[in-house]
């Protein structure tokens, strides 16, 4: 080990000092924040506009500062989770393959059944697996095949409930808007969007509603909202002069939410949703939901949803109590996302494990493989143990 | 050797001396402390026979989280059927058997890795406690909390016996008792002591 942990003492300190100092400044932004949320409640209509210009918030027709409590938890209902893993390729390894690892968990609410869990490795090692276009598919190629894979696994175990079971929720880690960063081609992009699309056609098929749960966000689109209305809605002033928001997360706003309770209902402003989700009538909206148990400190979360559920007033109302229930569990987050995303973790022994095999399985086919001289030199040097055990 | 039994669990790790299996989950049929089990010896007829004397429940952070948090029946099967929470069940060696012939001493070699753990029937218990050579190597046994296992032995070989011998095999073994522990009266008092709590003399 060469991190020299004493020679960072001192920046650690300091750094302890610092973040102290800043939370009176933030606390302070916060009231700011909260005071426009209500000076500004109603004139979502008028933001509406050049919300999206600024890549704000997009107002609803509901007030900016609404607070919907709770609703009832039924007594019955499915939970379904899905989350993803991945390898990425090593171009020093033995041989170039990633792997795509989704884990699921169906929780039927008030049954008393054990819950179904799920897990589907898929390697891919074939040129077309390992390249598009040219470029080996790794980083955000490869996030977005995962997140493919993770959708499709809902929209299957959707597709499998006993029909006409609308009271199931289907939920997956992050966002429901396909993040194509390294895709420049719009041929491309657009493909990969529409099999998303694809596949949220096919949970709203099955009467099933469908949403993303983004633990701890840092988005900063209300607070631009809140700017832009304290702008009059001048989109020029608010793109050019400097916001004192801008790096106000909307949560930091939304913690004044009482237990359980759901912010008002926005839309999200990305190019990637009005691009392809709007005309698939997939309008990707969010709220910021507080997910702590009543005398608890809050927990907020950002939950995202098509159109289709946004507007179905039973739809929405089984996405928030059903996230409340299955968060109150373990805490404060749902406990079928932490079981899916248990059943999707690749750890570092299975890696090596897998690793084995491919070796092993390319030697019974008559291949001699090896690591880059890099990567042995790896395996020696990080395995030693150079300094007392921390 | 190992036809139609109840298979307790895999051998994780062993020795000559003792082994630990795993299960996975814990259900009424897993043998309790002091039952008799079998393992395949690494011969065609061979048996390792040894004695039940600990088992433990593993446990992890997100298991911790419930504790105290009175989790619904779903979530209580999930962590129980689903979640892979290993029960270490540790075994100490008593004897071996070659082609039915028992011997009350440790085995030449242990099981391996992954070899099936049985419970021993009424039958097979009988005819290893038709002797008591292996409270020796129970009484020896340092790892392991040697009187209460002797004692729990002896109630499940007086139990897989007809009632009327019960009586009988317990007064032997008293007997041989002892004889064992003649220069330790106090511990020898402790064990039969043991056996008269529980009713089984």
């Amino acid at each position: 080990m060469t991190l020299e942990l004493s020679r960072l003492t001192k920046q650690v300190q300091v750094m302890g000092k610092k973040l102290a100092s800043r939370q009176q400044q933030y606390a302070d932004l916060v009231t700011l924040a909260r005071r426009w949320l209500t000076q500004y409640a109603d004139q979502g209509e008028q933001l509406r506009h050049p919300a999206r210009s600024i890549h704000a918030a997009i107002p609803t027709g509901e007030p900016l500062d609404t607070i919907r409590s709770l609703p009832a938890t039924p007594e019955r209902f499915t939970f379904i989770a899905a989350d993803g893993s991945q390898i990425q390729p090593n171009r020093h390894g033995a041989a170039l393959y990633h792997l795509i690892n989704v884990g699921s968990l169906v929780y039927r609410h008030g049954s008393g059944q054990t819950p179904e869990q799920h897990s589907q490795p898929t390697l891919g090692y074939a040129e077309s697996d390992l390249y598009e276009n040219g470029r080996l598919v790794d980083g955000n190629l490869l996030d977005v095949r995962r997140d493919l894979a993770e959708i499709t696994c809902l929209a299957d175990l959707c597709a499998a409930e006993p029909t006409g079971n609308s009271q199931t929720v289907a939920v997956v880690d992050g966002t429901l808007i396909l993040w194509t960063l390294d895709e420049r081609a719009q041929d491309r992009q657009r493909t990969k969007v529409t099999a998303y699309l694809d596949q949220l056609n096919r949970i709203r098929e099955t009467g099933a509603a469908v949403a993303a749960f983004i633990s701890r966000p840092r988005r900063t689109e209300v607070t631009r909202l809140l700017y832009l209305a304290s702008l009059e809605g001048d989109a020029n002033r608010a793109a050019q002069e400097p916001n004192p928001l801008e790096r106000l997360p909307d949560r930091a706003v939304f913690e004044m939410l009482p237990p359980g309770a759901r912010s008002a209902l926005f839309v999200s402003p990305s190019e990637i949703n009005h691009k392809y989700y709007v005309a698939e009538g997939h309008n990707i909206h969010f709220f910021y939901l507080n997910l702590a148990p009543e005398d608890c400190d809050p927990v907020i979360a950002r939950i995202e949803l098509p159109a289709w559920a946004a507007e179905d007033a039973d739809r929405l109302a089984l996405i928030h109590a059903g996230i409340v229930a299955q968060a109150r569990i373990a805490g404060d987050y749902p406990y079928a996302l932490a079981r899916a995303d248990e059943l999707a973790f690749i750890s570092g022994p299975e890696r090596e494990t897998l690793d084995e095999m491919v070796t092993t399985a390319l030697l019974h086919a008559g291949v001699r493989t090896a690591l880059s001289p890099k990567a042995y030199y790896k395996t020696l040097t990080r395995r030693g143990r150079r300094s007392h055990r921390l | 050797m190992s036809n139609g039994n109840l298979k307790v669990g895999r051998v994780l790790r062993a020795s000559t001396r003792g082994f630990v299996i795993g299960c996975r989950v814990m259900t009424p049929n897993i043998p309790a402390f002091g039952s008799f089990v079998r393992a395949d010896g690494l011969t065609p007829q061979g048996t390792i026979y040894g004695l039940i004397y600990d088992v433990s429940v593993e446990d992890d952070p997100f298991v911790r989280q419930f504790i105290s948090a009175d989790p619904p029946d779903e979530v209580v099967l999930d962590q129980r059927e689903n979640r892979q929470i290993p029960i270490e069940v540790s075994v100490l060696a008593v004897g071996c058997g070659d082609d039915g012939a028992i011997s009350h001493c440790l085995p030449a070699q242990p099981p391996v890795t992954l070899d099936w753990l049985y419970q021993c029937n009424a039958e097979q218990v009988r005819a290893f406690t038709a002797r008591f050579g292996y409270f020796r190597l129970v009484l020896e046994a340092r790892e392991v909390p040697a009187d209460e296992l002797l004692a729990a032995s002896l109630r499940a070989g007086a139990a897989c016996r007809p009632e009327r011998e019960r009586e009988t095999f317990l007064v032997k073994a008293g007997r041989e008792l002892a004889r064992l522990l003649a220069g330790d009266p106090v511990r020898l008092e402790g064990l039969l002591r043991r056996l008269q709590n529980e009713g089984a003399i």
